[in-house]
Order: structure tokens, then sequence, then C-alpha cells
């Protein structure tokens, strides 16, 4: 989604949606959720809220229950145990009511296949009391120009934004996303990430599933990580990422005197040489980066050459904590 | 707008958009009216004219009318049993079922568009009989045409929907429908008006719907034919059981 086709389509977006008045927060509420197949225990106890207009983001290895959730919340399936609220919905006894309300991207979700993008959006629409007007819709998800081309002939990316536009054509408050870009090429990426944004913007809510952390990095408010049918962290970005305890890296160019051995590094920090680069590893970032400069001042270093601090990435985390927890 | 209203009006858009979506395949819906239509002209061409043997009911009063039914079968039965299977293993159904359409509206659609496509079939079927047979409808016997096709789309409609939750894969829809309707349509006579059969086995195939639908289009071109009382039971007691077992089995993915 380009800018200006954002703020083209904005205003009329932003009007609809202030007509609607906005749920309490949270929009969803999830307690002690439990959900089994026989014997089979897939969540174990899970409890998270997603605030009004937020980006919640549920990350988590395959299998781990990020489907079985999301169609609980959905009203797909009947949960075993627990209670969920859903914009202030029980999502299993009300199923019809929710849905005028919520929009619901799938993964792998075919469509008619001999339908025009143009006429199923239109009957999308029909379907929802309160929908978003055709033109909006499609420039939001940018098949204007494709309004009229068989579904069937349409390229992985361009069904994913349709699909997309089937979700938002009822005007909905909430939208479920699961796995919206995989398969997509980056460029395609980065319009679905822009169109996410611009939800946002307009103030939906929305839940998205993942496999990808940067996408998760990039677009979560707060995001949760589900292993083992239970919430292991949950927060922003950062608050997992500091969760996981993963240490900073700060890295520069190794002075020769470095390499050659003939000067020690300071005393109580980690650095290790390897090549041209030096790379020092800490959890106490400022007093590092202090002892550092200090250090190459006294040796009469000057400032150290390409001197960056690279924070642990949400990939990071997630990594260290997923194999934290399998290895127990 | 009210409930009914709505649903109504929802049911004849999807109707709408199935039946356009239908005629832009022209393959499936050419060869859907094909077979029909190269049945008529092989089994008029090869029947003998005049009255058929020991009776006084003339040929093409039985096997135009028999092609008809035929259609109908072939519209409300296959197709819609596979085009359901299909939807559900596409997961156009599940997709259906994030949206607040009701089922009944939208199954009533795509069942609309069926009815439309079987009703365009007996026209072409009737005309051609009418044109190259010389098989017209009786005028009193409008009823049984336009009753035995309302109740021809749902009983075979209802039985093509309960196949499609039978079928385990959409590719296992079509070798289903066909196995199980064929057979039945030999024995009966569709396709030969001079067919016969023992007692017992004549007996058997009057429990299924085939031969009764076709009976009461038949009674519609001539008053001879079989008087279609007992058919009219046999049809409504499948739709009946069609319409249980679709709402009991009926599966969205």
């Amino acid at each position: 989604m380009t800018n200006t086709l954002a703020a083209e389509v904005a205003p009329d977006l932003a009007e609809v949606a202030a007509d609607a008045p906005r749920p309490a927060p949270p929009t969803i509420e999830v307690r002690d959720l439990t959900m089994g197949y026989g014997d089979r225990q897939v969540l174990r106890g899970v409890d998270f809220e997603v605030r009004a207009g937020e980006v919640f983001c549920l990350l988590g290895p395959n299998g781990a229950g990020k489907t079985t959730t999301v169609e609980i919340l959905e009203g797909f399936r009947q949960r075993t145990g627990g209670t969920v609220r859903v914009l202030g919905v029980d999502p299993a006894a009300q199923p019809a009511r929710l849905r005028e309300r919520i929009g619901i991207v799938l993964q792998e979700c075919g469509f008619p296949r001999q339908a025009r993008v143009a006429e199923l959006i239109d009957i999308w629409r029909a379907y929802y009391p309160n929908p978003l007007p055709l033109a909006d819709l499609l420039a939001l998800v940018e098949l204007t120009e494709d309004r009229n081309a068989q579904v069937r002939r349409l390229s992985g990316g361009q069904r994913r934004r349709l699909d997309l536009a089937l979700a938002l054509a009822g005007n909905p408050d909430l939208i479920f996303l699961d796995e919206p870009t995989t398969g997509f090429d980056p460029e395609s990426r980065r319009r679905c990430w822009a169109a996410i944004e611009n939800l946002r913007t307009l103030g939906k809510t929305i839940v998205l599933t993942t496999h990808y952390l940067d996408e998760a990095e990039r677009l979560a408010d707060r995001l949760a990580i589900l292993q083992g049918g239970r919430i292991q962290v949950a927060g922003t970005v950062r608050q997992v990422a500091r969760q996981a305890a993963c240490d900073t890296r700060i890295t520069f160019t190794a002075p020769r005197r470095l390499r050659d051995g003939s000067l020690l590094p300071p005393d109580g920090l980690d650095v290790v040489v390897s090549g041209d680069s030096a790379t020092c590893v800490t959890c106490h970032t400022a007093s590092a980066l202090r002892e550092l400069l200090a250090w190459a001042h006294v040796n009469g270093l000057g400032d150290l050459d390409d001197l960056s601090v690279e924070n642990p990435t949400l990939e990071d985390a997630y990594l260290q904590l997923v194999s934290e927890r399998e290895a127990q | 707008m009210s409930g009914l209203n709505r649903t109504i009006s929802l049911a004849a858009r999807q109707a709408l958009l199935e039946q356009r979506s239908f005629w832009r395949s022209a393959e499936y819906a050419l060869f859907t009216f094909a077979l029909p239509l190269a049945l008529l002209l092989l089994i008029g061409s090869t029947t003998a004219t005049g009255d058929l043997p020991h009776t006084h009911v003339e040929g093409q009063m039985v096997f135009v009318p028999s092609i008809i039914a035929f259609g109908v079968i072939v519209a409300a039965y296959v197709n819609l049993g596979a085009k359901l299977a299909t939807l559900r293993h596409d997961g156009v159904l599940k997709r259906i079922r994030t949206t607040p359409m009701s089922a009944t509206a939208y199954l009533s659609g795509v069942l609309g568009s069926t009815a439309a496509t079987a009703i365009a079939i007996t026209a072409c079927v009737a005309v051609i009989g009418a044109l190259a047979f010389g098989a017209t409808p009786r005028a009193s016997g409008l009823p049984e045409i336009i009753g035995g096709l309302v109740l021809g789309v749902a009983c075979f409609g209802s039985l093509g929907m309960a196949l499609s939750s039978v079928a385990r894969s959409a590719e296992s829809a079509s070798p289903i429908a066909n196995a199980s309707y064929l057979p039945l349509a030999i024995m009966s006579g569709l396709f030969d008006p001079a067919f016969s059969v023992p007692h017992w086995l004549s007996a058997a195939v009057g429990v299924f719907p085939v031969r009764a639908l076709a009976q009461i289009l038949e009674h519609g071109y001539t008053p001879a034919a079989h008087a279609p009382l007992t058919d009219l039971f046999v049809l409504l007691a499948w739709t009946a059981a069609g319409c249980a077992f679709a709402t009991w089995r009926f599966r969205w993915h």
C-alpha cells in the first residue's frame, strides 16, 4: 500500500470507524483457556488480553496451538475450559453476532474460481450490515486495476490482498490475520505491512499470527509466545527480548595491537577478536561502552572505528526461549 | 429490511453470482448441456416411430420426458454434489462461515442457481424434442411438468448436498454420483423407452427417485403413461431423507 493511496482512502474509513461505538477495552480477554482433543491437551491454561486499537501478535513453533487459539476466538471451535470474551461477547455462545464485527483472513483459503474481483468483494459487502464502499476496499488493497479479473488468474500476492479486502468488507472492529504474508516476495510483504499499519491508524484491533519474527517486530504493539499449550512470555517486543535475557553485542574494528596480542582488552569485559573485528557481549550496555571508550582513550586508540551496538532482536529472544523450553 | 426479505434477497444475489460463474466456465457449461442433448438425438434417431410394443404410447412421448429427468438429475445431483465438494475442498465454504451470511441464504442461492441450470436444460430438451420428434406436453399435463421439475430439483438437490458430505474428497464426488444414479437410470429405462426388466427388479427400481421423476414428467406428455401418485410419494420421501441427511452431516470444512 503506498502512502498516497492510504491518504486517499483514510478519510472515508476514519469517518465510518468513528461512527461505530468503540468497545470498552480489552477487546479480547482470555483466561485459563484449555482445549483438548481426546487425550491430547493442546492448550493448558492460556491467559492474555488484547487492547483496543493495538496490533497483537501470537508467535510460536508449529503445533504450539496458535491456530487452535485463534479459531476459538473466532467462534469456530468450542473450548474445553476457561473464559473467553471477544468484543464483549462469548464467541462460543454468539458466533453469528460476533461475525458482523470481525474480519478473518484464514490461512490457505480458496475463492470461487470463476468469480471476478469486484463482484466477489461486492457480494461479500452484502453479507454485512455496515460494509465499506467497494472503491475504498479496492484501493486499500491495490486491486482497483484488477477489479474485472477472474480470481483464478490472480497472482499469489494479489490473492492474499483479495483475502484482506474480503476480511475488511464489513468494516470490522477486530481483524484476525493468520500468516498474512506467507509466500510473499519482499515487495509484496512491505505492501501488506503498510496496509496493516494503515488499519491500525484507523483504530482497528488486529490479531496476527506469523512465522516471521521480523514481521512481528515491525508490526506488533505487543506479542505473546505460545509454546507447549501455554503463553511463555508476553509484552512489547523490548519486554520480550529482555525477558529472554539476551545480551547486547558491541562490535568495532580491532586495533592492530589488540589483534597481535600486545594490548589486552579491558578487565571484566568479554571481548572476542575474530579477524578484523572485535565483539563484546554484555548485559550492561552503557557501562561496557564507557569502559571500552576509556580503555581506548588511555591506550591512545582514539575513537574505536566502526563502533556499533546491536540490541537483541526478537529473533534472538525467540530462538533462545524456544530452545530453552524444548531442552526442559 | 425484515429477516426473511433479507434472506431472500441475499439468496437471489448469491444465485446470480453462481449462475454467472457457471456460464463463465464455458466448457463446463457446454458439456453439461451437451450430454442430455446428445442422448436425446441419439435415442430419438434410433427409436422406431410409432407406438411402443404392447402399448398405445408413442416412443417420443416417453424418451423426451425421460431425458428431461436425466438433465435434472445431472444438474441437481451430479453437478451440485461435485460443486459443493469442490467449494468445500477449496475452503470457500469455510470462508463463507467467517461472515454473518446465513447458511440458509447461501445454500438457497447455490440451489437456486442449480434450479436455473436444470430449467435451462429442460427448455432445450423440450424444444428440440418438439421440433425434431414432435413430442409436445399435454396442455393439461403442465402441473405434472412444473411440479415434477420443482420436486425433482428439490429431491436431487438435497441428495446432491448429502452426497457432497459423504464424499471424502472433491475428486471422488463425481464418480460417486455417477455410480449411484447411472445404473438406476439404465434400469429405469431412461435411455430406452422399450426397455423392460423382470418384475422384482422393476419393483426395486420403483423405490428410487430416478424412475419416479421420469414417470411424473411422462405423465405430463401422455396420459396413457403410469399414473404418478406413488411416484410423487417416492420423490417426497427421498427429498425428506436427503434434507435430513444433509442437515445432519453437512460440513463447512
